[in-house]
């Protein structure tokens, strides 16, 4: 027991204690961190705003006000505000203010929002003869003089004539035609055709005898968001944190067995290749050397679960949503853990030590990987109706089923308790087969060296060893 | 007192090939084995059995008393012939981790360390990575892994291959150091001269088959000695005229000397005499077979197709002539 102590532990720091591994699960989750702060920062350093001018030629004689009005800076700006604002009201109060857009914060987070938008372009609208011929208005657009200045030709609408009076015996309105000259920012484009159409309706709704801003009062209704109602009282439903916390729960799950597995592949083809594994030998029994790597990236495992749930408990205790996450989830995380790292760990130490070096063992851990994503492709299906048939089934699917019944558990309509110890019992039954062949495998394999053994070889000397 | 190995028809097949075949084998505390045969012979698979790595297919074995290595592993130091290092690892600490995987990690472990780094001319390098180190420091730092626990039973597989001869030096001072502590030391070599040198007892293990397992002396003595080797004092001497004398068979030239087959049932010593009388001998002496030779004589008949310059290649220093398949 001592010496698998002493083989686990050289294991934790042996890979835990390398500047690559404390780079990669400490300094990671930090530089992004510092990304998110800086990439508004370095955004808002952005060139300046576009200037030109759109032609139109407007047969309707209808549009071009409309437009010229639509375009202007301060209207664009009070747009912005007011989609910002919408935004705001529908987001959950959590997300709100992690993004820092309430309070002193709120500020900053506008600033944000307009950055992605860019700057306020400057638009001036001017109006071409109604007969005039478009192919030399397109050719504005090309000449290189049109990219300089405020006076640049941007773009060019061409309303068509029944744009706002329909032909007679004509089922539809006309539409209208955009050119654009090339490179020309999406947001501008978009700018400019959702004014021609805003323009248009208003000449339309104008022609009928209609008052618009009534129709817009008649049409307009604010979206309610539900409130989630407990036995605590009721509150703002989080739709978004609902679907987030199985998935996080689900992604923590496989990242760590998978990084953990990964890494007790690694050390062990590393021992066998670099034959330091026979010395090994002579001190402890390969049973003892194989449990104690299993137990040494388990720890290994454990602690990159550790960091990124506390960290993510820390990210929901700042959103004052702790409350959104149950506490015996985490116990079930880590029961869950256990059972799905064991029996893929194990197989995972099975392979390492039948192959010669890692360019072997990726034909052999195909499979497995394979296997091991399958929740992760059916996550949306699984969440979505948790008790279907094919979310039962796979929780008694070892090992998907420790990752599955996880996300399960999380969601909003959790299994029956039958249901999840039935799962922990096949999950468990899984990590003593896993076991099982992979003690076997591994004390054939450690001393095997030359062609590199196929998943029949290695069932081959389960059965016999 | 029980002996330290006893091997009870010991068998280990891989597939078709018998690797070690009904192996007897006893090795009493306190001696010095040397274990030899040519690579492939099975040298390599009989430590492994007698270390429980690998497990045999029939037999009995003991080990320091001990039905299985397994219960005596912390007393046992084993030196395998495919050595490794964790590259990554201090040397200081893989000392002292191999140290406690032997339950040896009491007090004064560092220092214990410290001291035998020094007496291989490694100290210093304590704190620098193995993979730092040069093959040769390597090589040193594996051998005082498997002494690190002052071991009863000492088990080196081709502990020289590829050591330098200053280094072959020191490590058999250190394996005689070791043997006069008390540890029973066992050894495998394909190098004759090498196990001629070193140890007081030889096995002869051939294709699977223990074919000697005798002292040194013993084994010496069995193949008496039936040529002379003779130098003129005057290199004009017709040596070739020596034939004629009683006892002499056949007179052939061997290089500088001259090699002289005894005739049958010729005693040495009046041979010696008549020799020097006709001939002023600058040297004159009876050629001791080598262990080369013993083996050469032993496996002649069994191996047909092999002749005798292949054999003696595959027993020397830089005799690499067959790969031991690995099991």
């Amino acid at each position: 027991m001592k010496k698998i102590l002493y083989v686990a532990q050289r294991e934790f720091i042996a890979t835990a204690g390398t500047k690559a591994f404390i780079f990669g699960i400490l300094v990671t989750p930090l530089v992004i961190g510092v990304l998110i702060l800086l990439i508004p920062w370095m955004s808002r350093q952005d060139p300046p705003a576009i200037a030109g001018t759109v032609a139109v030629i407007d047969p309707t004689g209808q549009v071009t006000a409309g437009l010229a009005a639509f375009l202007e800076p301060a209207r664009i700006e009070r747009r912005r505000q007011e989609a910002y604002q919408r935004i705001q009201d529908a987001m959950p109060s959590a997300l709100r203010s992690a993004g820092g857009m309430s309070g002193p914060g709120a500020a900053a987070g506008q600033e944000a929002a307009g950055s992605m938008l860019g700057k306020v372009p400057h638009l001036t609208v001017v109006s071409l003869e109604p007969g005039a011929d478009v192919n030399t208005a397109k050719e504005t657009l090309t000449s290189p003089a049109a990219r300089e200045g405020a006076a640049g030709r941007l773009a060019l609408v061409v309303v068509h004539p029944d744009a706002v009076q329909k032909k007679s015996g004509a089922g539809r309105f006309g539409t209208y035609d955009l050119f654009v000259r090339a490179k020309l920012d999406d947001r501008v484009i978009e700018e400019i055709d959702d004014g021609v159409r805003d323009a248009i309706v208003g000449a339309r709704v104008g022609r009928a005898g209609l008052d618009r801003a009534q129709i817009e009062d008649l049409t307009t209704v604010p979206k309610a968001s539900s409130k989630t109602v407990t036995a605590e009282g009721e509150g703002r439903t989080n739709e978004i944190l609902n679907q987030l916390i199985p998935m996080a729960l689900m992604g923590l799950l496989l990242m760590s067995v998978l990084m953990s597995g990964q890494y007790l592949l690694t050390t062990t083809v590393e021992e066998k290749s670099n034959r330091v594994v026979e010395v090994l030998l002579s001190a402890v029994s390969p049973m003892e050397l194989m449990v104690g790597k299993i137990f040494g990236q388990f720890a290994v495992g454990l602690l990159v679960l550790a960091l990124y749930l506390g960290l993510g408990l820390i990210a929901l205790l700042s959103f004052a949503s702790l409350g959104l996450l149950d506490p015996t989830l985490i116990v079930f995380l880590v029961v869950f853990y256990l059972l799905a790292y064991f029996s893929v760990g194990a197989f995972m130490a099975a392979v390492g030590s039948a192959v010669n070096e890692m360019r072997e063992a990726q034909g052999l851990m195909t499979p497995v990987m394979v296997i091991v994503m399958i929740p992760w492709f059916l996550w949306m299906p699984i969440s979505r109706d948790p008790n279907s048939v094919l979310a039962v089934v796979l929780s008694f699917v070892p090992p998907i089923s420790n990752f599955v019944i996880m996300l399960r558990l999380a969601s909003s309509t959790p299994p029956p308790a039958w249901q999840t110890l039935l799962s922990i019992a096949v999950g468990a039954a899984g990590v003593y087969a896993s076991l099982w062949f992979a003690a076997r495998v591994f004390r054939i394999g450690l001393l095997m060296y030359g062609k590199p053994p196929n998943v029949a070889t290695l069932v081959r000397w389960a059965r016999t060893g | 007192m029980p002996d330290a190995i006893v091997l009870r028809g010991l068998t280990k097949t891989f597939g078709e090939t018998i690797a070690v075949r009904d192996l007897d084998l006893v090795v009493p505390q306190g001696a010095l084995y040397g274990v030899i045969g040519p690579n492939g012979a099975g040298k390599t698979t009989t430590i492994r059995m007698i270390l429980s790595i690998l497990l045999p297919d029939r037999g009995e074995l003991s080990v320091l008393g001990r039905k299985s290595a397994m219960e005596a592993k912390d007393r046992i130091g084993y030196l395998p012939e495919e050595r490794g290092l964790y590259r990554r690892m201090r040397v200081g600490q893989f000392l002292a981790y191999m140290a406690r995987l032997k339950n040896a990690d009491g007090a004064g472990l560092g220092a214990r360390i410290r001291s035998w780094l020094e007496r291989v001319d490694l100290g210093g390098v304590e704190l620098k990575r193995c993979e730092e180190l040069s093959k040769g420091m390597q090589q040193k730092v594996q051998f005082l892994a498997a002494i690190v626990h002052r071991p009863d039973l000492l088990i080196l597989d081709e502990p020289f291959s590829g050591l330098d001869p200053v280094n072959q030096r020191l490590l058999r001072e250190l394996v005689d150091e070791e043997h006069r502590r008390g540890a029973t030391v066992l050894f495998s070599t394909h190098v004759m001269a090498l196990a001629e040198q070193l140890c007081d007892h030889v096995v002869m293990i051939h294709r699977g088959d223990k074919v000697l397992d005798d002292e040194i002396g013993a084994i010496r003595a069995r193949y008496d000695p039936r040529n002379l080797l003779f130098e003129p004092l005057d290199p004009a001497a017709d040596v070739a005229s020596l034939a004629r004398l009683d006892g002499v068979g056949l007179v052939r030239k061997d290089g500088a000397a001259w090699d002289i087959r005894l005739a049958p049932a010729a005693s040495p010593a009046s041979v010696i005499q008549r020799v020097a009388a006709a001939i002023p001998p600058a040297r004159v002496e009876l050629r001791r077979p080598s262990l080369e030779d013993v083996f050469i004589a032993i496996v002649r008949d069994a191996s047909a197709g092999d002749d005798d310059a292949t054999l003696r290649a595959a027993v020397r220093d830089n005799g690499d002539g067959r790969r031991e398949p690995r099991p």
